[in-house]
C-alpha cells in the first residue's frame, strides 16, 4: 500500500467540511460517484484521468506554479515555492491546494502522487537532480567556451548529445569535471537542476505569466455587430431548413462507417450555396439538435422533431440548436481530409475532449471584450492563456468561425444575442431584432413572385408546393412553372384554388399569363387516368359486360367498369377464367398481344429463384489456429487447477500487494473479470502500474497485456500455487 | 433594420423595390457595380457578379464603397460572407496589369509576385508569355493582349488594361445636329464608351444606337470600321451616318459581296468577313487595310466566332460593340467581355419608353387551338419535326390572315421562320414577300414602298429580324421563329418600336398553337421582354375570328 497515498488521504481528512466541498466542486469528477472513504477520494485525486482533468482546467499562471512546485524537491517551504517564482504565487497557492494539487505535511507542501509523472520529468526545461555534491562557486569560475555550452542548456531541453563521453571536448569536459554537467549515458550530457535554477537567476521560468495579454483588434460597434448578427442568425436557421428540406428530396445514404459522404456533401454544399465545411457545419448542427438522423436502413433523413422545430419562433430553434452547440465534444471543424482520412460529419470521428472548454473560454473572452473585433493572433493567445494544456489554433479558429455563423458573433464581436446567451437571459432579443414576417407576395408579369421579407410559415408552405424557389435571402423568389403548377395540384389542390389563394395573398394583381399558365395545367392535369388491375375482361358486346357487371354470382369478383367494354378486376386470371366458367359464361384467356391462347399457361412463381444455402463440410483449419488452441487451452488448464486456491483481495489490497510484486520482479498469479464477465485465473509477470491499469507479460501469450485494476478480483504469488498443486501436474 | 428599397440574397442577387421612395437614388447607387438581370413591373432584380464588380474596380468604385452603398440601400441586414467576397472578387482585378514598355513593347506587371507565378503556371497562359524580366514583370508576346485577357479572366484574376490604344488614322468627323438633337442617354451611352476605351451599349431597338454609333466616331476623329450583320443594314447605316455627321459619300465605303469599297469609313458585313476561300478566310485583310482608330460591332450579340478570334487580334483598337440583348443563346458572354470589352451602358427598356423615346407596345399572345386532325398529325410527328409542324398549322394561317386584314389600315409586319409557310401568308395576302433569297435591290424597293405606305403589309423571314429601319410598322404578327429564342422576340418587339408621328403605340401578335412545344418555346422566347417588363397578354384565336 503506497505510503505517499494515504498521507494524501490523511491530509484530505483533516480538510475542513467546507474545503472538502470546494475540491469537489472544483473537481466535479470526483464526486461522481461518491467516493467511499477518504482512501478512494485520495486514489481517485491522484488517479491519472482525474488529474489531467484538473491540470486541463488550470491558466497559464497556475499551470506555471505547478510546474514549479514539481521542480523542487519534496516537501517545499510556501516561502521556497514563492522565491522561485514570484511574489504573486501568494494568492493563487490556496485554490491549487484547494484543488488538490498540492498537499500540506506540517508546513510543508507535497504534491500527490503521479502529478510529477504527468509534468514530466523535465518540468519547466529543467534536468534531474545532481547526485553529486555541488558547488555553486564553481559556477563563477566558468571559462568561455564552457559559458556557451550552458547557456543553450539554461532554458532547456536540458540534455545534449555529444560524440563520445570519453572525448568530451574542452569546454564540455571541463564542466563534467566540476559537476556543472552530468553524464546521463554515453552519449547524453544534462544539466542538473540545481545549477540551472541557479542560473536561470534563482526563478524556474523566464517570465511568469500571472495575467492574460489585453485583447487586441478592431473596435467596432454593438449596433454594427448585432445586425451582423440577426443577418447570420436569420442565415443559419435557413441553411439548417433549406439542408433539412434537402435531406428528404435527395436523401443520401451513410457512408457504411456512419456519417455522410464526400460526394453528398459537396452536394448539399452546392445547393446550399456554401462551402463544405460551412455545409458539415450545418449537418453537424442539425444533428446534434436531433433533427437528422441515420435511419435503420441507413438513410439520412430529417427525424419528426424538425417538424416541431420548424413551427417554434426563431428565438427558440436558434436556442435549441446553439444551446447544444456549446457543450458538445464533436468538433465539426475536422470534417474533410485530416492526412489520407476523410472525416464525415454525422460520423464517429469528431469528439475531441476539451472542446466545450475551448468554445466557452473564447465566448468568454469575447463578452469581456465587447464591440471589439478581435484580431485572431491576439484572441488565441489569451485563450491559450486560460487553457494552456488544451487550446489548439485550429479549434479555436473553427470556433470562432461557427459562432459567427451562428450569430453568436457579428463581423468578429460578440453581439447582443451571444451576451444574452451566455448570461441565460430569459428574452435574447432575436424575435425582435429579425425582420418581421410578412404576410403578402408580389406577383409580376414574367411568372415569377417575390416574398419582401420572411414568409410567414403557412404562406410559405403553400407557396413552395406551387412554385420553385429561384432565390433565397432575406426575401425569396418564387417562380411559377408549368411542372410547379402540376406539383400543386398532385398535392390535392384545384386550379382555382391556387389561383384564389394567389389573388388573395398577392399586393400586386395577377397577371393574366399566370391565370392562363394554371387553367391550362388545370384542364389538362388528371386527364389521363392511371390504375392498376390484375385481370381485365373485355367484350365487344355492351350487354354481356353489363349482364356480368351486373351478375349476383359474380359480386365477390369485384369487378369495375372502366369503359363500355372493358371490366377490370384484382383478382388473378385463372381464377377468374376459372369462376366465370362456372357461372355459365365462356370466357378464353389472351397474351400480351391479345391472341387467344388455346391452353392456359402453366403457372410460374413470378418471383426471383431463391436457393437455399449450401453448408459444406468444415475446411482443414490452418496450422497456427491450431498451435493457438492448443496454447490457450494448456494455459486454461493451468489457470483451472489454481483457481479456487486465488483469495479475493480488496482494491487496495490488490494494488499494495501489485506494487510489493513489481518491486521484487515475482511471478504472479491473478483472477480476472473480461468484457463478459467471465472469470478466469492468468498467470502473469508485472511490469508497471498506471492509469487504472496493469501492464504485465501473459504466460500464456507471452505478450505484454493491459488489465484493468478494478477487474482483477485476487493476486497470489504464482510460483507457491504451482508448487502446492505440483502433485496434481502429472 | 432600416426600411431600405434594396433587398440583398445570399445568392448574390439584389432586388429592388421600384415602387420605394429611395429607389431611383439607390438604381443609381448599385448599377455601376450590379448587373440588371430583369426588370418586370415591381422588383427590379440585379445580380452581382465577378465581372460587374471588375467593372465597377475599372470604373474607379472600390469595394468599400460598394459595400457602403450596399449597407444603407439594404431593407434586411446583409449576410457578412457576402460582404467578404465582394471585396475579396473586387482585391483580385488590377492585381495584373497590362502595359506597354519602351523598349519590350506589351508586358504583364503585377506588384503580388505570388500571383503572377500562379498565372503563369496556367497551361493557357503560359504559352502567350515571354521572357521574365524581374520577380514583376514579364513579357507578353505581342498580339496575344486580347488572348492573355480572355484566358487571365478565366483564371479569375483579369487584367487591367493600360496598354493604351492607337489612336488610328485621323479623320475629321463631327455631328451635324441640325433639326435633331442627340438624346441625352444616347451622349451618356457614347461617353461611357470612350471613357472606358472599349466596351458594350445597351439600348433597346429603336432607340438610335446608330446616333450612339456616330456620337463614338465624332469623340474618336478617327478611320472607322463598322461590322453590321446584312448588306441592307450596311445602306442604313450609311444613309443614317450621311445624315447625322458630316461625313459626305466618299467617305464612305461599302464592303460587302456586292461592293469592295475600302474608305476611311468602311461598313463591313459579318458574312463577307467569315467567307472563306480555299479554306482561308479571305477578307481579313480589311482589319489592316488602314490603321483604324474605331471598330463598331452592331449587333454584337450576333458576332460570329470566327470574329472573336479576329478580334483578339487587334485589342490595340477600340471597340464599341452596340445591342439589344446582350443574351447570347451560344453563353458567349464572357467573350464579348474580354474581347470587345465590358458593357459600359444599359438602360431598362421601359425607361426609355417612358421618355417617349420607345413607342408603348402592346404584347399579345394569341393562344390558337389546332384542330383534332392537326392534333393527331402533331402527335405522331417526329420529335425534330413537331415545332415545324405546330407552328405552321394551317389554323394559324388562318389566324394571321384574319389579324391582317383587321389592321388593314395599319402598317403590318407578318414575320416567321419556314419560307413555305411564308409563300403561303404571301399569297393569301396577297402581299410581297422578302426572304433569303430576295436580291438586295428588290429588298430595298419593298422596304421603301412599306416606308412610304404605299404597301401596307410586308411578309418577311428572320432576314428582317434585324437592323431593319422601318419606322411606320405598328403592328407585327409573329407566327413561327428560331425555337426558344428570347433574343429574336425581343429584336421582332423592337422592329415596331420607332415612335411613330401620331403617338400611337404598336401591337406585336405571338400566334402560338396551344398545347404544343410551341407554347413551351413561346414562354421562353417572352421570357427577356417580361424581365423587361413587357407584360403579355394572352387571348384565345376565338376572339380573333369572332369579329369576322
Amino acid at each position: 500500500m503506497s505510503t505517499v497515498a494515504i498521507t494524501f488521504a490523511d491530509e484530505l481528512r483533516s480538510r475542513s467540511d467546507e474545503e472538502l466541498a470546494n475540491i469537489f466542486r472544483l473537481r466535479p469528477d470526483l464526486v461522481t460517484p461518491v467516493p467511499n472513504d477518504f482512501s478512494a477520494l485520495a486514489a481517485r485525486a491522484t488517479s491519472t484521468p482525474s488529474l489531467v482533468r484538473a491540470l486541463d482546467s488550470l491558466n497559464l499562471w497556475q499551470y506555471q506554479i505547478i510546474e514549479a512546485a514539481c521542480a523542487l524537491p519534496e516537501p517545499f517551504k510556501k516561502s521556497e515555492l514563492v522565491a522561485v517564482t514570484s511574489e504573486q504565487t501568494n494568492f493563487a497557492l490556496d485554490q491549487l491546494w484547494q484543488m488538490g494539487l498540492l498537499y500540506k505535511e506540517g508546513n510543508n507542501y507535497r504534491t500527490p502522487t503521479n502529478l510529477k509523472l504527468l509534468i514530466g520529468d523535465e518540468p519547466a526545461g529543467l534536468g534531474p537532480f545532481s547526485v553529486k555534491k555541488i558547488d555553486l562557486d564553481t559556477l563563477k569560475k566558468v571559462p568561455q567556451a564552457s559559458q556557451e555550452v550552458l547557456e543553450k542548456l539554461i532554458w532547456g531541453p536540458p540534455r545534449g548529445q555529444i560524440a563520445n563521453i570519453k572525448k568530451p571536448g574542452n569546454a564540455i569536459g571541463w564542466l563534467l569535471e566540476n559537476n556543472v554537467l552530468v553524464a546521463l549515458d554515453s552519449h547524453t550530457v544534462a544539466l542538473p537542476r540545481e545549477i540551472a535554477i541557479k542560473l536561470r537567476g534563482g526563478k524556474i521560468h523566464k517570465e511568469i505569466f500571472s495575467n492574460p495579454s489585453k485583447l487586441s483588434g478592431k473596435e467596432i460597434e454593438q449596433k454594427q455587430i448585432d445586425s451582423a448578427a440577426v443577418a447570420n442568425i436569420s442565415t443559419i436557421l435557413r441553411w439548417c431548413e433549406e439542408f433539412l428540406h434537402n435531406l428528404s428530396d435527395e436523401t443520401p445514404t451513410a457512408l457504411r462507417t456512419g456519417g455522410i459522404g464526400v460526394r453528398d456533401l459537396k452536394r448539399i454544399a452546392e445547393h446550399l450555396g456554401v462551402d463544405e465545411s460551412c455545409a458539415g457545419f450545418i449537418a453537424e448542427l442539425c444533428y446534434l439538435g436531433g433533427l437528422v438522423v441515420i435511419d435503420s436502413d441507413d438513410q439520412i433523413l430529417p427525424t419528426s422533431a424538425f417538424d416541431l422545430w420548424l413551427s417554434k419562433p426563431a428565438e427558440e430553434r436558434w436556442y435549441s440548436l446553439v444551446i447544444l452547440w456549446l457543450d458538445t465534444s464533436r468538433v465539426s471543424g475536422l470534417i474533410g481530409k485530416l492526412g489520407d482520412r476523410s472525416i464525415a460529419p454525422l460520423g464517429p470521428e469528431l469528439d475531441r475532449a476539451g472542446a466545450s472548454l475551448i468554445r466557452r473560454t473564447a465566448l468568454k473572452v469575447l463578452s469581456e471584450n465587447r464591440q471589439v473585433s478581435p484580431d485572431f493572433k491576439s484572441i488565441q493567445e489569451i485563450i491559450k492563456w486560460w487553457n494552456p494544456k488544451r487550446a489548439n489554433s485550429d479549434f479555436v479558429e473553427w470556433f470562432l468561425r461557427e459562432a459567427e455563423w451562428l450569430g453568436i458573433t457579428g463581423q468578429g464581436g460578440i453581439s447582443t444575442f451571444g451576451i444574452n446567451l451566455l448570461s441565460g437571459a430569459e428574452d435574447l432579443g432575436i424575435e425582435f431584432a429579425l425582420p418581421k414576417p410578412v404576410d403578402h407576395i408580389l406577383i409580376q408579369a414574367d411568372n415569377s413572385a417575390v416574398a419582401p421579407g420572411p414568409l410567414l410559415p403557412e404562406l410559405a408552405a403553400e407557396m413552395g408546393t406551387i412554385a420553385d424557389i429561384e432565390s433565397r435571402g432575406g426575401a425569396t423568389v418564387y417562380r411559377f412553372s408549368e411542372s410547379s403548377i402540376r406539383r400543386g395540384l398532385d398535392h390535392g389542390k384545384t386550379g382555382d384554388q391556387i389561383k384564389s389563394f394567389l389573388i388573395k395573398t398577392s399586393k400586386t394583381p395577377m397577371p393574366q399569363p399566370l391565370e392562363y399558365l394554371i387553367s391550362d395545367v388545370a384542364k389538362r392535369h388528371g386527364k389521363l387516368r392511371v390504375g392498376s388491375a390484375h385481370t381485365y375482361i373485355r367484350c365487344e358486346d355492351e350487354g354481356l359486360v353489363q349482364q356480368i357487371l351486373h351478375d349476383k354470382k359474380c359480386e365477390h369478383l369485384r369487378f369495375r367498369k372502366i369503359a363500355p367494354q372493358v371490366l377490370v378486376t384484382d383478382f388473378e386470371l385463372l381464377e377468374v377464367i376459372g369462376e366465370l366458367r362456372e357461372y355459365g359464361y365462356l370466357p378464353a384467356a389472351e397474351n400480351a398481344s391479345g391472341v387467344l391462347l388455346s391452353q392456359p399457361n402453366l403457372r410460374r412463381s413470378k418471383s426471383r429463384p431463391k436457393p437455399p444455402r449450401i453448408i459444406s463440410e468444415f475446411s482443414a483449419p490452418q496450422d497456427a489456429v491450431v498451435i493457438a488452441a492448443v496454447k490457450s487451452i494448456r494455459t486454461g488448464e493451468r489457470s483451472r487447477k489454481v483457481e479456487p486456491i486465488i483469495p479475493g483481495t480488496s482494491s487496495n489490497e490488490t494494488l499494495a500487494l501489485i506494487n510489493q510484486y513489481i518491486a521484487e520482479g515475482k511471478t504472479l498469479m491473478i483472477s480476472y473479470a473480461d468484457n463478459n464477465g467471465g472469470v478466469s485465473n492468468r498467470i502473469i509477470d508485472p511490469i508497471s502500474i498506471s492509469l487504472g491499469t496493469l501492464t504485465a507479460k501473459d504466460e500464456a501469450s507471452d505478450e505484454i497485456v493491459q488489465f484493468r485494476i478494478p477487474r482483477i478480483n485476487g493476486v497470489a504469488p504464482a510460483l507457491t500455487i504451482l508448487e502446492n498443486k505440483a502433485d496434481l501436474d502429472l | 433594420m432600416s426600411d431600405g428599397p434594396l433587398i440583398v440574397q445570399s445568392d448574390k442577387t439584389l432586388l429592388l423595390d421600384i415602387d420605394h421612395l429611395l429607389s431611383d437614388e439607390c438604381r443609381r447607387a448599385i448599377a455601376s457595380f450590379a448587373e440588371l438581370e430583369k426588370s418586370p413591373e415591381h422588383i427590379h432584380t440585379y445580380r452581382l457578379t465577378p465581372l460587374g464588380l471588375w467593372n465597377a474596380r475599372a470604373a474607379g468604385h472600390d469595394a468599400e464603397e460598394v459595400i457602403d452603398t450596399l449597407i444603407k440601400y439594404s431593407r434586411f441586414a446583409v449576410p457578412h460572407a457576402l460582404l467578404v467576397d465582394i471585396a475579396e472578387t473586387m482585391s483580385r482585378y488590377g492585381r495584373l496589369r497590362l502595359e506597354a514598355h519602351p523598349v519590350h513593347g506589351l508586358i504583364l506587371v503585377s506588384n503580388d509576385a505570388a500571383v503572377l507565378k500562379e498565372v503563369t503556371r496556367g497551361k493557357k497562359v503560359a504559352p502567350m508569355l515571354g521572357k521574365q524580366l524581374d520577380d514583376e514583370t514579364i513579357v507578353v508576346h505581342p498580339g496575344q493582349r486580347g488572348f492573355l485577357k480572355q484566358a487571365l479572366l478565366k483564371l479569375g484574376w483579369p487584367a487591367e488594361d493600360f496598354a493604351g490604344y492607337v489612336d488610328g488614322e485621323h479623320h475629321e468627323i463631327a455631328l451635324r445636329q441640325d433639326g435633331w438633337q442627340i438624346r441625352k442617354y444616347q451622349e451618356l451611352a457614347a461617353e461611357g464608351f470612350w471613357h472606358g476605351g472599349s466596351g458594350v451599349v445597351v439600348l433597346p431597338c429603336g432607340a438610335g444606337k446608330t446616333i450612339v454609333g456616330a456620337a463614338a466616331m465624332a469623340h474618336a476623329k478617327a478611320t472607322t470600321l463598322i461590322l453590321v450583320t446584312n448588306t441592307v443594314a450596311a445602306r442604313q447605316w450609311r444613309e443614317e451616318l450621311l445624315q447625322r455627321t458630316d461625313l459626305n459619300e466618299d467617305d464612305i465605303g461599302e464592303y460587302s459581296g456586292a461592293k469592295k469599297e475600302i474608305r476611311p469609313v468602311t461598313i463591313a458585313t459579318y458574312q463577307v468577313m467569315t467567307t472563306k476561300k480555299g479554306g482561308v478566310y479571305a477578307h481579313l485583310d480589311l482589319f489592316d487595310a488602314i490603321d483604324w482608330g474605331l471598330i463598331i460591332y452592331d449587333e454584337v450579340h450576333l458576332l460570329p466566332a470566327p470574329i472573336f478570334r479576329f478580334t483578339a487580334d487587334i485589342q490595340s483598337r477600340r471597340r464599341l460593340g452596340l445591342t439589344a440583348t446582350l443574351v447570347r443563346e451560344d453563353g458567349m458572354e464572357g467573350e464579348v467581355f474580354s474581347l470587345i470589352g465590358p458593357k459600359r451602358f444599359d438602360v431598362p427598356w421601359k425607361e426609355i419608353e417612358a421618355q417617349g423615346y420607345i413607342a408603348p407596345a402592346d404584347c399579345v399572345e394569341v393562344r390558337i387551338t389546332l384542330t383534332d386532325a392537326e392534333r393527331l398529325n402533331y402527335a405522331t410527328a417526329e420529335q425534330e419535326d413537331r415545332y415545324r409542324f405546330c407552328s405552321t398549322s394551317q389554323s394559324k394561317k388562318d389566324v394571321a390572315v384574319e389579324l391582317a386584314r383587321q389592321h388593314a389600315n395599319d402598317q403590318v409586319l407578318v414575320i416567321g421562320q419556314y419560307i413555305d409557310q411564308l409563300d403561303q401568308l404571301s399569297e393569301a395576302l396577297a402581299v410581297p414577300v422578302i426572304k433569303g433569297d430576295t436580291p438586295i435591290k428588290e429588298r430595298e424597293r419593298l422596304y421603301a414602298l412599306f416606308r412610304s405606305g404605299e404597301l401596307k403589309c410586308l411578309v418577311v423571314s428572320k432576314v428582317a429580324n434585324f437592323s431593319i429601319d422601318l419606322p411606320e410598322a405598328t403592328i407585327a404578327i409573329q407566327v413561327s421563329g428560331t425555337f426558344g429564342s428570347r433574343q429574336e422576340e425581343a429584336q421582332r418587339l423592337g422592329r415596331i418600336l420607332r415612335p411613330k408621328a401620331d403617338g400611337r403605340g404598336a401591337r406585336f401578335y405571338s400566334l402560338v398553337a396551344r398545347d404544343t412545344i410551341d407554347q413551351d418555346f413561346a414562354q421562353n422566347r417572352q421570357r427577356f421582354l417580361a424581365e423587361q417588363g413587357y407584360a403579355y397578354r394572352i387571348i384565345d384565336a376565338d376572339e380573333v375570328m369572332k369579329k369576322n
